[in-house]
Formats: structure tokens, C-alpha cells, sequence
């Protein structure tokens, strides 16, 4: 209860402040919508040389972008650590982050949290919406819990990653190559990864499982039976990965430094 | 009952070798060395509830760290540590309920948001009802005179202006233990005295315990009834002001001003049966150290009213703690010094 008033605390403060930076609100939400149009074009273009990628019809790769976007958009909006190395390491925030009385990872969160990405999760539904009925996908009771689970599991799959991968800037000073990196590797899993060599489906699948965030769980309602049994184990996958994670930051705090003075 | 109390606490970090030169560059990017640099240095202290103590040394001397460790930012190497009843780092989140937190050079406040936005968020954050917030927040805002900057965005204050508004947000959930780390830093004299006045008043009235770091001795001074020194991570003095000033204070220092030529033999002759030592650049002029414990009317009397002696000015001065503490820092120890050595000329010892 105290943490579900503290989001609902910093989301107005968020509002108030772009209030006063009306532009750069727009701007993002702008830029952010060109970059998913530019991966959706990508597609398009794809599809314009072959009619199936790996066994799948465009319609269907579609989709799974669309399903996608919906934990991107919601991973962006709550867990934004993309520039936590030097803002909370080397400028000392920490500092404060540790003197307050609720858990420092999550205020973390908090006063990044960054609401345009919800933008994106929108998109992505509209874009299954489009895409499934070109396909003829029914509407089933289960498909709308279904879908919140697997969207809310594939969020946390990522946030386990990322904290994972944030949390190594408790020990070296400056592990700024490795997030660049990583937003690139999962734009792999939108795609079917039975179009990769087996190193690439196995690094994907169980090392950075960012096929938990596509093709897995999306297959599921496109029917795809043979992926089936895949889907059901992201949230197995978002349990273990944000263990490991959150494991990771709570031993990281411990040897934090703190900066300067 | 003590607020705080620190047993045998110690800090190292590892400081990595930079070897120089590009070769020096490419080795460290295979092997690195490291050398273990001792922040805190097995130091044992105990502050009783409702005190608030000085603790003062140079930069780098393990100031800040300990203040860290104090309040739960770092975790101990080893060492006992209890504040208010909680070991710091391990129940964090419970423990920081308790205390009040102000770092001079850095910011609790949001930067973009009025100020009363970032005391609305704080409420909530440490969980404080309406009631009480309100009430609290009217004492504070009354007491350190912010009515009309409460709806500033914080960068458009000033500095002396914000500070007053970092001590309001760390004081609204009213903590028993109040940690600065150099309040008072680039403030003028007017905040300054400010802020020690009211923290003097919060205090009496509150009980509160404080612990502040600060190089600016007058904080000490105004407020402190007790300091605590470091020098290389090591406590080297910790008792009270006045200790401090009698035993290390070189006691008071005369300065004589001659209208005629006034030779130092002359002068020591005069205060032959007291145990004063006498300097003189010139005979012009002429200085001399009175200890602590003897009278400056005793010296003054047998130099002044003496035909021959032509006095135009006498300047008396007292050491003050500024030049103790120099001294202290560049000895790097506080036991007390011997007087012959203490009371020597300028060029006898070095």
C-alpha cells in the first residue's frame, strides 16, 4: 500500500515537472514512435523479399512485434536505468537514495519513472488488435489475463536482466558498454528464433532470455503449438530472472563506495 | 543512554595502482594492483542522547566516511556499530526513519519542483501524517523564515536560501538524530549564525542529537560541547572545547609597541621571576607569551610605568581554536605539547 502511494506520489510530481517542459515531453513521445515505426518498416521491407521468415507469415511476425511493445513500453516507463552509472555512482546520489526509508532499488525506479513509454505498449496493443484479426485470431476469455501475465512476467524477465547487469556498477566504475549493448541483443527476440543457429536460440532462450519478451509468450496466441510449452514458462523465466537480479543489487549495494566528499 | 556508539569501526578500500605512462595503461588493463587504503582506522566513540558533537579534521581524514557508515550509506569493514538502536546498514529502511540526514553539497530537494512539492513528497516518503506534518512543518518554516520561498522551483534559491530548506526536509519526520555534513559550507555569516542559532534552539527544545563535520570552527564553537578529531582515519582528540583550548592553547600573547629603543635583555630582566619567554624582531617592538594559568596583569604591571620604557600601543591576544587546530593538524597529534617546547621563541624549534 505504502509503495503503490508513492507511485501514484512520484507519477504527479513527474507530471508537474513536465508541465513545465512541455516540448520535451512531446518530443520524446515523438521520437519514440519514429523508432517503432522504423522497426515496423523494417519488417515491411523483409516481407517485401520473402513471403515467411523461418515458417512465419509477415501478419504473424507483426504480431509479435505488437505483443513486444507492450512489455518494452511498460519496462521503459518503470525501470529506467540507463543512465544509473553515473548519476546515482559517480555523483554520489546513492548517497540520498540510502538515507530514505524505502527500498533504494525502487526509488530508484521512482524518480526515473518515465510514463511516454506506456505510448509504446499502447501501439503494441493496437498493433495486435490489426494484426491478429488480419490473421483471424478469435478473442478468447483467456486471452485478456493471459495476456497481462505474460506481459507483466516478460517486464520483469527485463528488469531482472537489466538490475542484473546494472548492479556490476557497484563493483567497476564504469560499465557503460554493456546496456547499449543489451538494448540491441533483445531486439533479437521479436523475431522467431528458429531463424538462428542454436548458440544464438540457446543464448536467447536461457542465458539473456529475451525470447521470453516475443516470440515465446506471443506464439501462445497465434496457436503455434509447437512453442506452446515455451510460453507458459515465462513467468517460471520472470520469477528466476528477477531473483537473480534483484540477488545481484542487494549484494551490489553492500560494496558501494559512495563518491567524493 | 547513548544516541550512538562506535566500537573498534573500521573502513578500507581498495584504491587501484595507476601505473603510468601507456604501457603502464595497457598492464593495468590485464593486472591490476591495489593498494589498501585505511579510511577509518579502529575508532571507538559513544555520543549520549540530546548532545551534539563537533567532528572535525582535515579533508580526507575519514570524516565523511564515517558519517556514512553512521547512517547506514556504507557498510562497515569491521567494527561495532549501533545508532539509535539499529545497526545502520542492516535494517536500513526502519533505521533511516529515525535520523535526520543533510549533506552541504548535496541535495535532498528536487531541483525542478516548487519547494513545498518536494516537502509534500518527502511526507509521504517517511510516511508522516497530515496532522503532524503540518504542524511541524508551520514550526519550521515560522522558525527558519521561508514563508514566501515555499512555492520556489529549488533552482531558482539561493544557496543560503536552499540550505535552510535541506534542513526543513531532513527534520520533518522530527528524527532523534541529526547527521550534517558540513551545513554551513560557502554560507554567509548571516545563514551561518542562522542555522547554528536555530539548530542550538532544536536541540534544547527537542533533545535532539546531533553530530555535524565542519571546518569552520566557529560552528564548533557556537555549538558544540564536545569535538571529536581525526587525522588519518585515527580519532586523535575527543573531549570538550575548553580541554582542548587550556591544554593545547599557548595561553595569552602581549604585544608591546616602543616609542624609544627597548632592548630584550631589558625586558626579561623586568619579568625575571615569572616564567614568560619574550621575542622581539626589533627593539620596537616585542612580543610576549603568558601561559595559561598566570595573570596578564602580573606581566603588564612590571613592564608598564617604567621611565625609560615608552609604551605607544599594547595589543593583547588570546589563541584562538583556528590556531589550534592548525597546529594540531600539522603535528598530526594532540597529546599534549611540553611547555618549554610550547612557549619557545619562533626560531628555537621547529
Amino acid at each position: 500500500m505504502y509503495y503503490i502511494g508513492l507511485v501514484v506520489e512520484y507519477l504527479k510530481n513527474y507530471m508537474k515537472t513536465r508541465l513545465t517542459y512541455r516540448a520535451d515531453f512531446w518530443v520524446e513521445v515523438v521520437s519514440d514512435l519514429l523508432m517503432q515505426a522504423s522497426n515496423l518498416i523494417f519488417i515491411f521491407v523483409v516481407f517485401g523479399h520473402t513471403n515467411t521468415l523461418g515458417g512465419w507469415s509477415e501478419s504473424e511476425v507483426v504480431f509479435v512485434y505488437g505483443f513486444f511493445m507492450v512489455p518494452f513500453g511498460l519496462f521503459s516507463c518503470f525501470v529506467n536505468l540507463w543512465n544509473f552509472s553515473e548519476r546515482y555512482i559517480v555523483k554520489g546520489e546513492m548517497d540520498r537514495i540510502l538515507t530514505r526509508p524505502a527500498h533504494n532499488l525502487f526509488q530508484i525506479f521512482l524518480e526515473n519513472i518515465d510514463p511516454p513509454g506506456l505510448i509504446g505498449s499502447l501501439i503494441g496493443l493496437i498493433i495486435m488488435v490489426i494484426s491478429g484479426g488480419q490473421l483471424g485470431i478469435e478473442l478468447l476469455w483467456w486471452h485478456i489475463p493471459v495476456l497481462i501475465l505474460f506481459a507483466i512476467s516478460a517486464t520483469l524477465i527485463y528488469t531482472g536482466i537489466y538490475i542484473t547487469l546494472t548492479s556490476l556498477s557497484f563493483y567497476s566504475d564504469s560499465p557503460t558498454g554493456i546496456i547499449p549493448l543489451m538494448y540491441n541483443i533483445q531486439n533479437y527476440g521479436r523475431y522467431p528464433v528458429t531463424i538462428y543457429n542454436r548458440a544464438i536460440q540457446f543464448l536467447l532462450t536461457w542465458i539473456l532470455p529475451f525470447a521470453f519478451v516475443g516470440i515465446y509468450p506471443a506464439s501462445l496466441f497465434l496457436g503455434r503449438t509447437e512453442m506452446t510449452h515455451m510460453a507458459w514458462l515465462t513467468p517460471v523465466m520472470a520469477a528466476t530472472f528477477l531473483t537473480i537480479g534483484l540477488t545481484s543489487w542487494n549484494v551490489g549495494v553492500k560494496k558501494y563506495r559512495g563518491a567524493g566528499s | 543512554m547513548n544516541a550512538i556508539e562506535v566500537e573498534h569501526l573500521n573502513k578500507t578500500f581498495k584504491v587501484q595502482k595507476n601505473r603510468e605512462g601507456l604501457k603502464g595503461a595497457l598492464q593495468d588493463l590485464f593486472s591490476r594492483q591495489y593498494n589498501e587504503v585505511a579510511a577509518v582506522n579502529d575508532i571507538s566513540f559513544s555520543i549520549p542522547v540530546g548532545e551534539i558533537c563537533g567532528y572535525i579534521g582535515e579533508n580526507g581524514a575519514g570524516k565523511s566516511t564515517t558519517i556514512k557508515m553512521l547512517t547506514g550509506i556504507l557498510v562497515p569493514t569491521s567494527g561495532k556499530l549501533n545508532v539509535g538502536g539499529y545497526v545502520p546498514h542492516e535494517e536500513r529502511e526502519k533505521f533511516v526513519r529515525n535520523i535526520g540526514v543533510v549533506f552541504g553539497q548535496r541535495s535532498q530537494l528536487w531541483w525542478d519542483i516548487g519547494v513545498i512539492e518536494s516537502f509534500g513528497l518527502l511526507r509521504k516518503v517517511y510516511g508522516v501524517g497530515e496532522n503532524d506534518y503540518k504542524k511541524r512543518l508551520d514550526e519550521l518554516v515560522q522558525r527558519l523564515d521561508l514563508g514566501e520561498l515555499l512555492s520556489r522551483p529549488v533552482r531558482k534559491l539561493s544557496l543560503g536560501q536552499r540550505m535552510r530548506c535541506e534542513l526543513v526536509a531532513a527534520l520533518l519526520h522530527n528524527p532523534s538524530i541529526v547527521f550534517l555534513d558540513e551545513p554551513t559550507i560557502g554560507l554567509d555569516i548571516i545563514v551561518k549564525t542562522e542555522i547554528r542559532e536555530f539548530l542550538k534552539d532544536m536541540n534544547r527544545q527537542h533533545g535532539t542529537t546531533i553530530l555535524l563535520t565542519t571546518h569552520d570552527l566557529q560552528d564548533i564553537e557556537a555549538l558544540c560541547s564536545r569535538v571529536i578529531m581525526l587525522d588519518e582515519g585515527r580519532i586523535i582528540y575527543d573531549g570538550g572545547l575548553d580541554t582542548l583550548k587550556s591544554r593545547w592553547g599557548q595561553g595569552t600573547r602581549i604585544t608591546f609597541q616602543f616609542g624609544n629603543h627597548c632592548p630584550l635583555p631589558r625586558l626579561q630582566a623586568l619579568t625575571s621571576e615569572l616564567d614568560v619567554s619574550w621575542t622581539a624582531d626589533n627593539d620596537l617592538h616585542a612580543e610576549v607569551l603568558v601561559p595559561g594559568e598566570m595573570s596578564v596583569s602580573d606581566v603588564l604591571a612590571r613592564v608598564v610605568g617604567h621611565a625609560d620604557i615608552a609604551i605607544t600601543d599594547i595589543k593583547i591576544t588570546e589563541t584562538t581554536t583556528d590556531e589550534i587546530v592548525r597546529q594540531i593538524y600539522q603535528t598530526g597529534s594532540a597529546t599534549v605539547p611540553t611547555p618549554a617546547v610550547a612557549e619557545g621563541g619562533p626560531h628555537s624549534h621547529a
